[in-house]
């Protein structure tokens, strides 16, 4: 699967925020396999962009294409596929079901789409070092727990592209590494892309593609 | 293992309004039983009441004479024409035609089987007005056998008297093969013609014989060419209609009804039945839609998990037809409870409604099994629909 940008701008931007950009306006094209470092400073709409190229939200001018159908045309059902099979996300504000277990909310993710056997959750939530918090509820681990949780859960279905939103925001540098690498396996496991937005420049993309919002 | 309800369920509130809920399922039962009862009711009846209906494609018909008062006894009652034109001009009335009684006397014998004689009246009448017309009903100068159709109501009185007399009981079937001695006394002497009862009418209360033999015989016998009816015969979508009751009493004329008033009884019962069908359908549709309230209060609570669900990637057609397909089960306890009911209804009907028992079977209609099933259906698209438009609401 291909992904195309061409000259996105949000509706609510003013026209002097999207000077300078390397993102805004811009024509880009992610293709799968090749991962993108996506940096944005806060309030230069870093998460609004996530959110476009994922459908959940609307408000842009532009054209966001997937294989070159305008995702504006699709319909609900047509992003679920895309959702399921194409397209995994993690989310800033993560979006677990807080009053489920973790192992549930995982569950979920991975019934929809069964990418992995259910030891993998095991496997994963051990090397992230949340095992002993599959069965608690989400809502009563810490938010750093919870972002592993996230992350674990969008490794659980196929895709071509994974678009991260500050994903380890909340992570210390040991267990940032072991996420990336977890991340980094599963991409190359399924040749895959890493659409990787964070406000700073990460260590991890260093030699690779890197778009300035 | 596949996706099933059970895996989102807990994601569902469905903790408040149970009340609602079970309301529905009873109103929903209820309904249908109602619906399901009324519409098997109303094919009783139509089975029961069938063969003795005298409506005939849809109208109803009955005779009018002149109100005989005191005033009036002695002097010319018939109707004339200006007046039966003016009787077929009214909006109300299809048509109208007279009731050509013979102009001459007539007297009828059985021979020696059945040792009876009697004075006799012979009317004649637009074929189209009678509702058994069978092929053999003409008659043609020089024909010496008389086809005649006979009142039902006048066999059942012979029936009546006959043991009394030391006369046969005869059945509708037996009547037809009685040869009957029409003698006729006129300007011509006294002529011989065989009668034949060819069929018996539940419509008309007369002795009937073909137009074209009335016609002749009045002439050649009476020496009368046009005859003045003193009955009328008329056509008319309802008896009962209040304009043709006003016209007619307004013109002093009687009318004579019995022969409608079977076919109204059966109008009103099935209308009362109508009713309480419509009203089945009525608590049917406010259940489903008490059902859909709390459909929607469900899914408003469970808005946010909904949400995450499909932006996980959930289908939204998947999630209705899961969601719809629990209560499949329900519906179909519900309908078939109402199936069941109606049926043990339907049976004590049978049993208690002194009919003959082969006039009605003890099972249900299919038809009224079929529209079971075709609500069971409609509960659980409606259901689908419902939420499947709750769920693009919430995106």
């Amino acid at each position: 699967m291909q992904i195309l940008l061409e000259q996105i701008v949000p509706t609510f931007f003013e026209v002097e925020q999207i000077a300078g950009s390397e993102v805004w306006g811009k024509k880009i094209s992610f293709t799968k396999g090749e991962h993108v470092h996506v940096v944005a400073p806060s309030g230069s709409g870093k998460t609004s962009l996530i959110h476009f190229i994922y459908g959940l939200r609307r408000d842009y001018e532009g054209i966001i294409s997937y294989q070159n159908e305008n995702i504006k045309n699709f319909s609900l059902e047509i992003f679920s596929t895309h959702r399921q099979k194409n397209l995994s996300i993690i989310f800033q504000d993560l979006r677990l079901f807080a009053d489920q277990t973790v192992r549930e909310n995982i569950e979920l993710k991975r019934q929809l789409s069964p990418y992995h056997p259910p030891q993998k959750i095991d496997e994963m939530a051990n090397r992230l070092g949340i095992s002993d918090k599959l069965n608690r509820l989400a809502k009563t681990c810490s938010y750093g727990e919870q972002q592993r949780i996230a992350i674990i859960r969008s490794l659980m279905q196929p895709f071509d592209f994974l678009l991260l939103d500050e994903p380890f925001s909340n992570l210390d540098e040991n267990n940032r590494i072991k996420a990336f690498e977890l991340i980094e396996e599963e991409c190359k496991q399924r040749n895959a892309s890493m659409i990787f937005a964070d406000l700073k420049e990460l260590d991890f993309f260093k030699g690779q593609r890197i778009l300035k919002v | 293992m596949p996706l099933s309800f059970k895996n989102i369920a807990p994601l569902f509130n469905t903790s408040k309004n149970k009340i609602s809920k079970w309301l529905s399922y009873f109103g929903l039962g209820i309904g249908v039983l109602l619906l399901l009862s009324s519409m098997q009711m109303f094919i009783n009846i139509n089975n029961l009441l069938k063969e003795n209906n005298p409506r005939k494609n849809g109208f109803d018909f009955f005779s009018i004479t002149k109100v005989i008062t005191n005033e009036n006894m002695g002097k010319d009652n018939t109707f004339k024409d200006d007046e039966l034109t003016e009787i077929k001009s009214q909006p109300t009335i299809e048509n109208a035609v007279p009731l050509i009684s013979n102009q001459y006397r007539v007297k009828a014998s059985a021979g020696t089987i059945i040792p009876f004689s009697t004075d006799l009246f012979l009317e004649s009448i637009d074929d189209a007005f009678i509702d058994t017309v069978p092929p053999s009903f003409i008659w043609e100068p020089g024909q010496q056998t008389i086809p005649i159709i006979f009142s039902s109501d006048f066999l059942e009185l012979y029936n009546v008297f006959a043991p009394s007399q030391d006369l046969p009981q005869l059945s509708s079937k037996t009547i037809s093969s009685v040869n009957i001695i029409v003698e006729i006394y006129g300007t011509m002497g006294v002529q011989n013609y065989k009668g034949n009862i060819v069929a018996l009418s539940d419509r008309i209360n007369s002795i009937l014989v073909p137009k074209t033999f009335m016609e002749w015989s009045n002439l050649n016998f009476g020496g009368v060419a046009k005859v003045n009816p003193s009955r009328i015969y008329i056509k008319t979508k309802d008896a009962n209609n209040p304009q043709l009751i006003t016209f007619l009493e307004s013109k002093n004329y009687h009318l004579n009804k019995d022969k409608t008033k079977f076919g109204r009884i059966k109008k009103i019962l099935q209308n009362i039945v109508s009713a309480l069908g419509v009203f089945g359908i009525l608590v049917i549709v406010l259940a489903l839609m008490l059902f859909s309230f709390y459909l929607q209060l469900m899914i408003a609570r469970s808005k946010e998990n909904l949400q995450l669900l499909l932006t996980l990637g959930y289908s939204p057609n998947w999630l209705s037809k899961t969601v719809a397909k629990t209560w499949i089960p329900v519906y179909i306890f519900v309908v078939i409870g109402a199936v069941i009911i109606t049926a043990l209804l339907h049976y004590a009907f049978v049993k208690i409604s002194f009919v003959e028992r082969n006039d009605l079977s003890y099972f249900l209609h299919w038809s009224v099994l079929a529209v079971g099933l075709l609500l069971l259906a409609l509960s659980v698209f409606t259901n689908y629909r419902l939420v499947k438009k709750e769920l693009y609401r919430i995106v």
